[in-house]
């Protein structure tokens, strides 16, 4: 049995290996473990190499006619392929239904076919004959085009660490934004979401290495960099590919701007001869779930009664023996007669009868069911000449909460034409137009809660109370608290809505020298402009009901207009010499950036339809101003950069760069530095030695490079000081005190040197394929706002201090598990692990315990005491001790560690790092298989071994109080401690219960696509059509902590359904 | 030839493109909307620096609740109100540590008031630099903002002083990091303080009171760090200077007597009805943070929303512009109720809210305008009433209608203190109540806030002549007239309405609130009668102490409760009583008992929320932790043992 399985493996590579003349004959058995984890089927196709020789005799005068048929590889006919006589211009295309005749005049020789997206195939023949040959595809494979920064190389031809996902990935599944299409996709990146329509995700690529300074990646569309930031506005369905340049190698060909790996997005443009219709349409239906239950009424009517009983034994009874005497006072009767006819619901026997009373469902409320809707329309056409590509996006996101709602306009136009043989110019020009209904704002006049949405808001509510009394009025304050307003109607009383106008334009002219001079052959200049305008407009109103009110009508309004633009002037110079690729680049690059800013906010709204829009002076006074302002911000950045490729061979490939900054934010005579690299690639798999069958690509990378940070803010170096007015008596006179920010003139470049080894390989024609890097970095002069000691009259200063030191691996393997004719399973997995940590501070290897960042430690730490659960009363010899050292414990107060064991607990001997809050591994993981025309996917995400501060729970019993297991002398054996009624402090080390691990895997999305048959499309004059559906948030695999889903960091997420149609004609 | 032409034409237009760029400033960065540090040399901008710091010493710790946890919590007067937000403050439980377990926003950290004065005092460096070092001739330069620099300095390290005990000493301005601080001996703080506010009296004008710093301020300040220094928390070290500082004391004090008489009545101070009106500008007054209506000066006035007590959820009540954001976090102590002669001292009356008008009548029987609340402050022994709280039962004699709720002090049968105390029912300070406020709910007050006003001089140079006399210089006798002139103004004149009562509610005319005066809780009345239970007078009434072996009988009550003997201890009980009774909620109580290290027996006897908690290492507060973590010894962070011995003993 054993023996056939191996034979029925090894089949597909015996015959393989017997077709192609490059390919040796030697069959290396092949023994990694992970192929038995593998069941291998072989497609008929691959039966279908063979070439079927037939000897026939020569005609006299030495014509000969090779006839054939190429197919791919699941044996679908292949229409246009060139097939050509090696070294010759002899050749033809195939015909629609896949084959070619092609007449020779030689017996014997090399044929060659070649078609675009498929590997190239080298096939000899002795005589006349047919010859049918099967070409692999080379998605996934070195010789796609990747983007590396001012230029593009083939992949085979990379030095660099650096992934990317294709146009098929992105369409893979329906997403908002660039980011959403990334997450999990690219090993290395970490992508946190969020659920609030039009709000982008987080991103760091390898981790982090800045304490305070930014640890955002760069973009960079088409060539210019986003120096504003904003890829939510792109339309994901507009992106061709996206690169993501994640060592230093490569990434210190953005210099200052490379330190947090650089994500470059390409737009899609036309294709010469071919002009296209493409139809992307989906809906999707969403509900927000939530993880986290809270007490209902009785629960926490119990809970609120202990919570007394535990602040004053003597004057509140035990919670398990309550009186309505005691309930009526503290459930504040007389301040909400409704909450508390409720209440008396449980009292109506005479004795308690928590059941009886009714829960509230304050957060249904509030929630709604979302549906989003997204159409994208694009067309694309090209001659030699002109390449042409436009498209128009609607995406309209209803968020799950009520009044969130994110809806995107996008247009793009995307012109290329060769004017003449020696010019050429081009433009890509970006428009997007959105509307973001942020939902309850997040400003407001004066909350008396702060909470980040309406949802968080009514989880505030308590459950026993009512929004509205028997006459049908709305209760203001439900329960008599008046720091617990209700969030009846608050969803059309407070809204926040943020308009952003972008237009993005990448444009080129390019002169070829060699057109006009043969001499300066492969000598190109070119110029890059890309200038970049957004216009952001915040209006608020928020009524006087609303909660975030104080009790008058506010309305505010904020205008930002940010304009930027790069311009780069570029040589390029190509030179081959025999066997020696020469390619050279120089740059000079200027980018400038304005930031207009201006803002209006006023009490005393006339009346509510006015909103915004009429903060004038016919309606409200001066006096009622609450704030105005205008500012503007400009930076600057100035480069220069020349790099040199060279490969000898096409074995041996080497890159060297050096770029040299200058960023206006910084101070004077610190505002240049050099950023250099160096990489080096080996592709073993060309080597004369290297000639087993099953190694299909092996490459070698080794870089190192020098990369910077400069993300600090405009005027940092500058000690601007701090305007304000002081009346004397009512005359407003102006003064000025320093920033509290001490002014650093020595402020200079934080810089990062980072080393990557990495191999990329493709083996057993390709079913397995992937890359690993590993790589170390170190950065120095990190550029931090540090606190300083406040006795120097300033609170914090920017400086150049310290250094931090992080390594990593990065690993992606995609396995094409089973493929068989009509069914296949993929599967492709990204995994990443790193670790950073603290090398140096402020003053050589001291702590810094105010910052939080210790020597050696990860740069995300939590610090404090230690939990050891909760003091029981057998514990009460040990807790007397403490008690006579100045602690108050009880039996049911948290337990924490007394780390120094001096039998006292003090802020200087008893705290400790609890754990980093950075995941050590990220896994994503995508399943993919196929049947038929059927395409199931399956991906799931994961961020594993990390500390997640939950914040313990408070138990003060105010406000509304999540179901938890908490200690009362009835429930010892609790979770949490017992709950103390307070405003404030309650229980001292309460926090200490609240470091958990968060670690999680995650089901994001499966997703069941159907690709209509060629067949029936022809019928249909339709190239391709694809329908799915899609489950968004299926379920958690598994989670540490289970009123959390740690992917978004929230108790809530949204589970949604996506039916879609992706439709080409 | 074409060929070559296209060429150079190429060249030159990229070239031109190339060149075109190449900007030589292309990378300098100017301060365009905002100045830098340098304007900070030039006569306006030193001027507005000084502007600055009246903002940034005066003004900004009345915007927070580290004040009044620094100030008034944890004193015989106040404790916690119904929101323990800062409990922690007052009650000197375990959790009183150099880190406050900071549960809400609101919890003040230890290190809120400890970077709020350094950062003062950085002000005032620059001022004091940039002024010394300035060529003007000008005397706004030379003597005003010299003087104000100097006042600031030695303002800012007595509140540290007084605070903390030692502190880090810093004169000049930072312009680097340095990370290396020790602590001054309190010696070596109180020259500095003492010398600053002698140039701030040399070189501060006359004229400009109460908004600006003048020579009567400066005088003021340093008397009271005259007698600071020879309080009883230096005995150990200030022998030499004791005698010296206590004699100068009352010379400053008359000369600031002099131009800062009284003003007539009590009520005047606190009879706030627009912003910037009268009250604010009474010559009494000799400093004050400044706040105004107009919302484009900086900062907040916050303290209105800190003394009120809950009256809103109460029956037939409502929140209002006039009752303002009942926060409840002080409560005045029995030891308020006890402190006073209630029948002819006219100030509890008139600092203490003891009506609110019933503003939300539901039903038939109440109208808007009826009395809602009554806090009766009667005296133990009154049997008038059955429970500490009586909803419908006390009648209103003037409109027959019973009060919906009345909150009795002592009820029948109860004469210890504390009945109300198992409530969060109190009648509140209302010294800093403000009805001008543009919404119900805004925090935002326009109110002043006084620093300093003559009647405090007044009680200055009293403990300085009962300190004197303690050192055989005149005799106790001798503070009887500055103390007589505090309690003379206190007084019932003839023909006065001892019913009448002022606070800010009274602003609403001045409010942009657009609120209807028909739901103001604010009522122009108090309990007076009601709780003094005796015939309406109009006589008036004498507080006339004609010897210091004939003490008020609420004095004694004190003094015999703290178990005082010497003549000394129950002369200075009569200060500090005196200071209570004229001086209740205006920020200096918790320094005034640590100087006098009278905290311990005082909060002992009175607090009861932290009776039993406070010990005498608590006369001083905790060095806050987030600078001892911050703070390096020869370029090292401190072991645990350096940061204890940097640390105030007890913490």
């Amino acid at each position: 049995m054993k023996t056939k399985i191996y034979e029925k493996l090894m089949a597909p590579w015996h015959k393989a290996g017997a077709v192609c003349q490059t390919r040796s004959r030697k069959v290396v058995a092949p023994s990694m473990a992970i192929m038995s984890l593998m069941i291998i089927g072989y497609s008929s196709a691959s039966a279908r190499t063979h070439p079927e020789t037939k000897t026939n005799k020569t005609a006299w005068w030495q014509q000969i006619v090779m006839t054939g048929k190429v197919t791919d590889s699941s044996g679908a006919p292949l229409s246009g392929v060139s097939v050509y006589l090696k070294d010759t211009k002899t050749g033809v295309l195939t015909d629609a239904s896949g084959h070619y005749s092609l007449p020779l005049k030689v017996s014997k020789g090399v044929l060659v076919f070649t078609f675009v997206g498929y590997e190239s195939k080298e096939v000899s023949f002795e005589h006349q004959g047919e010859l049918n040959v099967s070409l692999t595809s080379t998605s996934n494979t070195l010789n796609e085009i990747v983007v590396v920064g001012y230029g593009t190389q083939k992949r085979q031809d990379v030095t660099g660490a650096i992934a990317g996902i294709s146009q098929k990935e992105i369409a893979s599944r329906p997403v908002a934004d660039a980011l959403q299409a990334m997450q999990g996709k690219v090993a290395g990146v970490d992508i946190t979401s969020t659920e609030r329509p039009g709000t982008v995700d987080g991103i760091t690529i390898r981790g982090v290495r800045s304490l305070t300074a930014s640890n955002s990646p760069l973009f960079v569309v088409d060539g210019i960099p986003l120096t504003t930031g904003g890829i939510e506005y792109l339309n994901p369905t507009d992106i061709a590919s996206i690169d993501v340049l994640k060592d230093a190698s490569a990434t210190a060909i953005y210099g200052s701007r490379g330190a947090n790996g650089v994500v470059i997005v390409t737009t899609k443009q036309g294709k010469t001869g071919r002009t296209a219709l493409d139809l992307n349409m989906s809906t999707t239906v969403e509900n927000l779930q939530d993880k986290m239950t809270m007490m209902d009424a009785a629960q926490y009517i119990d809970f609120k009664r202990w919570s007394y009983y535990y602040k004053s034994p003597d004057v509140y009874p035990r919670g398990d023996q309550p009186t309505i005497e005691n309930d009526k006072a503290i459930f504040l009767a007389s301040s909400d007669p409704s909450a508390w006819a409720n209440i008396e619901k449980g009292w109506a026997s005479g004795s308690w009868d928590g059941s009886k009373v009714a829960t509230t469902d304050w957060l249904g409320m509030v929630t709604q069911t979302g549906i989003t809707k997204n159409l994208n329309l694009s067309v694309s056409g090209g001659t030699d000449k002109i390449k042409a590509y436009t498209s128009f996006g609607y995406l309209d996101n209803q968020g799950t909460q009520r009044g969130q709602e994110y809806k995107r306009y996008s247009a793009n136009v995307n012109v290329d034409i060769k004017a003449t043989k020696w010019f050429s110019m081009g433009g890509n020009l970006q428009a997007s137009y959105s509307v973001q209904e942020y939902g309850q704002s997040s400003t407001g006049s004066n909350p008396l809660s702060s909470q980040g949405s309406i949802y968080e808001q009514a989880r505030t509510e308590l459950p026993y109370t009512v929004p509205y009394d028997a006459d049908g009025n709305r209760i203001e304050y439900p329960g008599g608290d008046v720091a617990i307003k209700t969030v009846a109607g608050e969803w059309n009383l407070s809204q926040d809505q943020r308009v952003t106008l972008r237009a993005f334009g990448s444009f080129y002219a390019q002169i070829d020298f060699g057109e006009m001079l043969p001499v300066l052959k492969n000598l190109k200049y070119r110029v890059n402009f890309g200038p970049d305008i957004s216009s952001y407009r915040d209006g608020v109103y928020i009524d006087s009901a609303s909660v975030r009110s104080s009790g008058v009508n506010y309305a505010s309004l904020g205008k930002t207009q940010k304009t930027s633009y790069t311009l780069d002037h570029l040589i390029y110079y190509n030179k081959s010499i025999g066997k020696h690729d020469l390619g050279l680049t120089l740059l000079g690059s200027w980018t400038q950036y304005n930031t207009e800013t201006s803002s209006l906010a006023a009490y005393g709204i006339a009346f509510p339809s006015q909103k915004w829009n009429a903060l004038t002076s016919s309606y409200i006074s001066s006096t009622d101003l609450s704030g105005y302002s205008s500012g503007l911000t400009k930076s600057q950045l100035q480069s220069y950069m020349a790099r040199l490729n060279y490969s000898y061979n096409d074995r041996y490939m080497l890159t060297l760069s050096a770029r040299r900054d200058g960023a206006s934010q910084l101070a004077e005579g610190h505002k240049y530095s050099w950023f250099p690299s160096a990489a080096l690639a080996w592709r073993i798999d060309k080597e004369s030695f290297m000639n087993a069958s099953w190694v299909n690509d092996l490459k070698l990378r080794f870089g190192v490079g020098v990369t910077g940070n400069s993300a600090i803010d405009a005027y940092a170096t500058q000690g601007a000081l701090t305007s304000l007015f002081y009346p004397y008596e009512s005359t407003l006179t102006s003064g000025t005190t320093p920033s509290t920010i001490m002014a650093n003139q020595d402020l200079g470049w934080e810089k990062t040197t980072q080393y990557n080894i990495g191999v990329d390989f493709a083996l057993f024609n390709r079913r397995i394929s992937g890359s690993l890097d590993v790589y170390k970095s170190k950065t120095t002069d990190l550029l931090m706002e540090m606190d300083v000691p406040t006795v120097s009259g300033f609170t914090s200063t920017y400086a150049n201090v310290g250094a931090t030191a992080n390594k990593g691996i990065d690993f992606s393997l995609t396995t094409q598990n089973i493929s068989l004719k009509d069914f296949s399973w993929t599967t492709t997995t990204n995994l990443s692990w790193q670790n950073d940590h603290i090398v140096s501070l402020a003053n050589g290897n001291q702590d810094d315990i105010n910052n939080n960042w210790f020597i050696g430690q990860p740069i995300g730490v939590i610090y404090g005491y230690k939990s050891a659960g909760l003091w029981q009363a057998s514990d009460e010899a040990l807790y007397s001790i403490y008690n006579a050292n100045g602690s108050s414990f009880s039996p049911g107060n948290v337990r924490v560690v007394d780390i120094n064991g001096d039998s006292a607990f003090d802020a200087n001997n008893d705290r400790i790092i609890i754990g980093n809050t950075r995941p050590r591994w990220i896994v994503g993981m995508t399943n993919t298989f196929t049947y038929k025309s059927f395409e199931l996917s399956v991906f799931l995400y994961g961020r594993l071994k990390y500390m997640y501060d939950t914040g313990g729970e408070n138990e003060g019993a105010r406000g509304s109080q999540r179901l938890i297991n908490y200690y009362t002398e009835v429930n010892t054996n609790a979770d949490y401690q017992k709950p103390i009624r307070s405003d404030g402090s309650g229980d001292m080390y309460y926090g200490a219960l609240g470091y958990k691990d968060g670690s999680f895997i995650k089901i994001r999305n499966i997703s069941l696509g159907y690709n209509l048959s060629p067949q029936v499309l022809k019928k249909l004059s339709i190239t391709n059509l694809k329908a799915y559906v899609q489950i968004t948030n299926p379920g958690m695999l598994f989670s540490n902590i289970n009123w959390l889903d740690m992917d978004l960091i929230s108790p809530t997420y949204n589970r949604g359904i996506t039916f879609g149609i992706n439709a080409s004609f | 030839m074409n060929k070559y032409k296209l060429y150079i034409s190429a060249a030159l237009f990229s070239g031109c493109l190339f060149l075109g760029s190449c900007k030589k400033d292309f990378l300098k960065e100017d301060l365009e909307t905002d100045r830098g540090m340098n304007y900070y040399q030039t006569d306006a901008g030193i001027q507005s620096l000084a502007t600055g710091t009246y903002y940034q010493v005066l003004k900004t710790p009345f915007s927070a609740e580290w004040i009044y946890c620094n100030t008034i919590y944890g004193v015989d007067e106040f404790g916690v109100g119904g929101d323990g937000s800062n409990e922690v403050w007052n009650d000197y439980d375990g959790g009183f540590k150099s880190i406050v377990s900071s549960v809400n926003s609101n919890t003040s950290s230890t290190n809120d008031q400890w970077d709020n004065l350094y950062i003062g005092i950085g002000d005032a460096n620059l001022i004091i630099q940039n002024a010394t070092a300035s060529t003007s001739t000008s005397d706004d330069i030379k003597k005003v903002a010299l003087g104000e620099g100097y006042f600031f300095r030695g303002y800012s390290y007595l509140r540290l002083v007084s605070q903390y005990g030692g502190v880090p000493l810093v004169t000049t301005p930072s312009t680097t990091v340095n990370l290396e601080y020790t602590r001054a001996t309190p010696e070596e703080i109180y020259t500095q303080i003492i010398s600053d506010l002698k140039q701030a009296y040399d070189l501060l004008p006359s004229s400009g009171a109460p908004a600006k710093l003048t020579k009567d301020a400066a005088a003021h300040f340093l008397a009271k760090a005259y007698l600071y220094r020879a309080s009883e928390i230096n005995d150990s070290w200030n022998s030499a200077t004791k005698a010296a500082d206590l004699a100068a004391i009352v010379p400053l004090c008359d000369e600031v007597i002099a131009s800062h008489p009284l003003a007539p009545d009590f009520a005047d101070l606190w009879d706030y009805t627009a912003p910037d009106g009268a009250n604010e500008k009474l010559s009494e007054i000799i400093l004050s943070a400044q706040f105004t209506s107009d919302v484009s000066a900086t900062g907040e006035n916050h303290q209105h929303i800190y003394f009120g007590g809950r009256y809103d959820d109460l029956p037939q009540m409502q929140r209002d512009v006039t009752g303002d954001r009942p926060y409840s976090r002080l409560r005045p102590n029995y030891y308020m109720y006890r402190v006073y002669d209630l029948v002819n001292d006219s100030r509890f009356w008139k600092s203490f809210r003891t009506k609110y008008r019933l503003n939300k009548a539901s039903g038939n029987y109440y109208a808007n305008g009826d009395l809602g609340v009554i806090y009766i402050v009667n005296q133990p022994g009154d049997t008038r009433f059955s429970s500490y709280r009586l909803n419908d039962v006390v009648v209103d004699p003037e409109t027959g209608k019973t009060i919906p709720s009345a909150y009795i002090a002592y009820p029948k049968g109860t004469t210890t203190d504390g009945a109300l105390n198992v409530d969060v029912r109190y009648p509140s300070v209302s010294k800093f109540f403000d009805g001008s406020r543009n919404a119900v709910n805004d925090t935002r007050g326009f109110r002043d806030i006084i620093l300093a006003r003559s009647a405090e001089t007044y009680l200055i140079a009293a403990e300085a002549k009962i300190r004197l006399a303690k050192l055989g210089t005149g005799s106790y006798a001798d503070a009887l007239p500055y103390i007589n002139a505090v309690r003379a103004r206190a007084t019932y004149k003839s023909g006065e309405n001892r019913e009448t009562y002022y606070d800010g509610g009274g602003a609403l005319a001045a409010s942009t609130s657009g609120q209807s005066p028909t739901i103001n809780s604010f009522m122009a009345e108090n309990s007076y009668y009601e709780s003094n239970n005796i015939d309406k007078t109009t006589a008036a009434t004498s507080l006339d102490i004609s010897s210091t072996s004939a003490l008020p009988a609420s004095d004694n009550y004190i003094i015999s409760k703290l178990g005082l003997s010497s003549e000394y201890d129950k002369m200075l009980a009569l200060v500090l009583d005196e200071r209570s009774r004229e001086l209740a909620g205006e920020f200096m109580r918790w320094e005034d008992l640590s100087r006098t290290e009278t905290l311990v027996g005082r909060v002992d006897a009175f607090n009861f929320q932290a009776s039993g908690n406070v010990q005498s290492y608590h006369e001083l507060r905790p060095i806050p932790q987030t600078y001892l973590d911050g703070i390096q010894s020869a370029g090292k962070a401190l072991t645990a043992d350096e940061k204890q011995a940097q640390q105030n003993p007890g913490y």
